[in-house]
C-alpha cells in the first residue's frame, strides 16, 4: 500500500511537471538529504477511504523557478502571488493523484490547500516521504494517511 | 509569454480563444505585477477583470458546445470544472469589491488563476482534443 501510494504521488507529480512545465527529465529519491531553510509547505488534506494530508514542502527557488516557467515572467520573492500558484499545483497533482486511486476502488476527496508547518506529532498508518528532483529544482512530499475504519 | 505551441488543441475555433484567453490574462498578469502603485494599477485590473469574466464564461459556453458537438464522454465532469471556475471568479470579485479592491485578494487570485489556466488547457482540455482526433475529426469545420 505505501509504495503503491508513493509511485502514485511520483507519477502524478511527474505528469503535472511535464504537462505544466514543459519538464520531462524527473527522478525521485528518499528525502534523507532534502534540507532546506525557506520551504513554503502546503498542505492538502484527504478524506474518505484514506484520512489525513500530504504536505508539499516547496524550496524558495523552485517555486520563483515554477512560476517563471508558467507565466515567463521574473519573480523575486515568495510573495502571496507565488504561495498561490504553488498551492494550486499541489491540488492539482493531488487531483490527479485521486483519479489514479479511484481506478483501486478508493474514494478519496481532497480539501483546499492550506500553508502550514510540518511539525505534526500524529501517529499515521501510512508515512512515507519522496523528493522529486527536476531541472528547475527539488520538492518534497510528505504522505501522511490512515486507512478509514 | 504566457501562450505556448504545445497547448494548441488543433480544434482552430477553440485555440484561437485559448490564446485570446491567454492574451488577456497575461495582459492582467503584467499590470499586477508591475512595480506601479496599487491605486494607479486599479482601473487597468478592474476592466481587464470585467473582461476576463465575460470572455471566460463566453469560451467555457462555445468550449462545451464543440463537446456536445462531438458527443463528449467528459462532458459533464468538463462542465463542472468550468462551472468551479466560474463561481470562484464571481466569489473574489465579490469578495474584492467589498473589499474596496484589495491588493492582496487580488495577488492571490492572479497566482491561482495562473496555474489552473496552464492545467487546464495542457491537461483537461487536451483530453477533449485527443478523443475528438481519435473519433477522426480534428474539429476544423468549426
Amino acid at each position: 500500500m505505501v509504495d503503491k501510494l508513493y509511485k502514485t504521488f511520483v507519477d502524478a507529480t511527474h505528469n503535472v511537471f511535464n504537462l505544466m512545465l514543459n519538464i520531462s527529465e524527473i527522478s525521485h529519491r528518499p528525502t534523507d538529504n532534502f534540507n532546506c531553510d525557506d520551504e513554503i509547505d502546503i498542505a492538502i488534506g484527504v478524506v474518505g477511504d484514506l484520512q489525513g494530508k500530504v504536505i508539499y514542502r516547496f524550496p524558495a527557488s523552485t517555486s520563483l523557478n515554477m512560476v517563471e516557467v508558467m507565466s515567463g515572467m521574473q519573480f523575486e520573492e515568495v510573495d502571496i502571488f507565488v504561495t498561490s500558484a504553488i498551492s494550486e499545483i499541489a491540488n492539482i497533482i493531488s487531483g490527479n493523484v485521486l483519479t489514479a486511486l479511484s481506478d483501486n476502488n478508493l474514494t478519496c476527496d481532497i480539501l483546499p490547500p492550506e500553508q502550514c508547518k510540518l511539525d505534526d506529532n500524529k501517529e499515521y498508518e501510512i508515512k512515507t516521504s519522496c523528493c522529486i528532483c527536476t531541472t528547475i529544482g527539488e520538492i518534497c512530499l510528505e504522505i501522511r494517511l490512515n486507512r478509514a475504519s | 509569454m504566457l501562450w505556448k505551441d504545445n497547448y494548441e488543441l488543433g480544434v482552430p475555433a477553440i485555440d484561437a480563444q485559448h490564446k485570446e484567453l491567454f492574451k488577456r490574462v497575461e495582459s492582467f498578469l503584467q499590470v499586477l505585477r508591475s512595480k506601479d502603485c496599487w491605486d494607479e494599477k486599479v482601473p487597468k485590473i478592474n476592466e481587464t477583470l470585467e473582461f476576463m469574466k465575460r470572455y471566460v464564461i463566453e469560451h467555457f459556453r462555445d468550449e462545451e458546445e464543440y463537446q456536445c458537438s462531438i458527443n463528449y464522454p467528459g462532458y459533464e465532469a468538463h462542465k463542472e470544472i468550468h462551472n468551479g471556475m466560474v463561481n470562484y471568479v464571481a466569489e473574489v470579485t465579490k469578495q474584492y469589491e467589498q473589499s474596496n479592491n484589495n491588493e492582496l485578494l487580488m495577488q492571490q487570485f492572479g497566482g491561482r488563476l495562473l496555474a489552473w489556466l496552464i492545467n487546464h488547457v495542457a491537461a483537461e482540455d487536451q483530453r477533449i482534443a485527443d478523443y475528438a482526433k481519435k473519433k477522426g475529426g480534428s474539429g476544423s469545420g468549426r
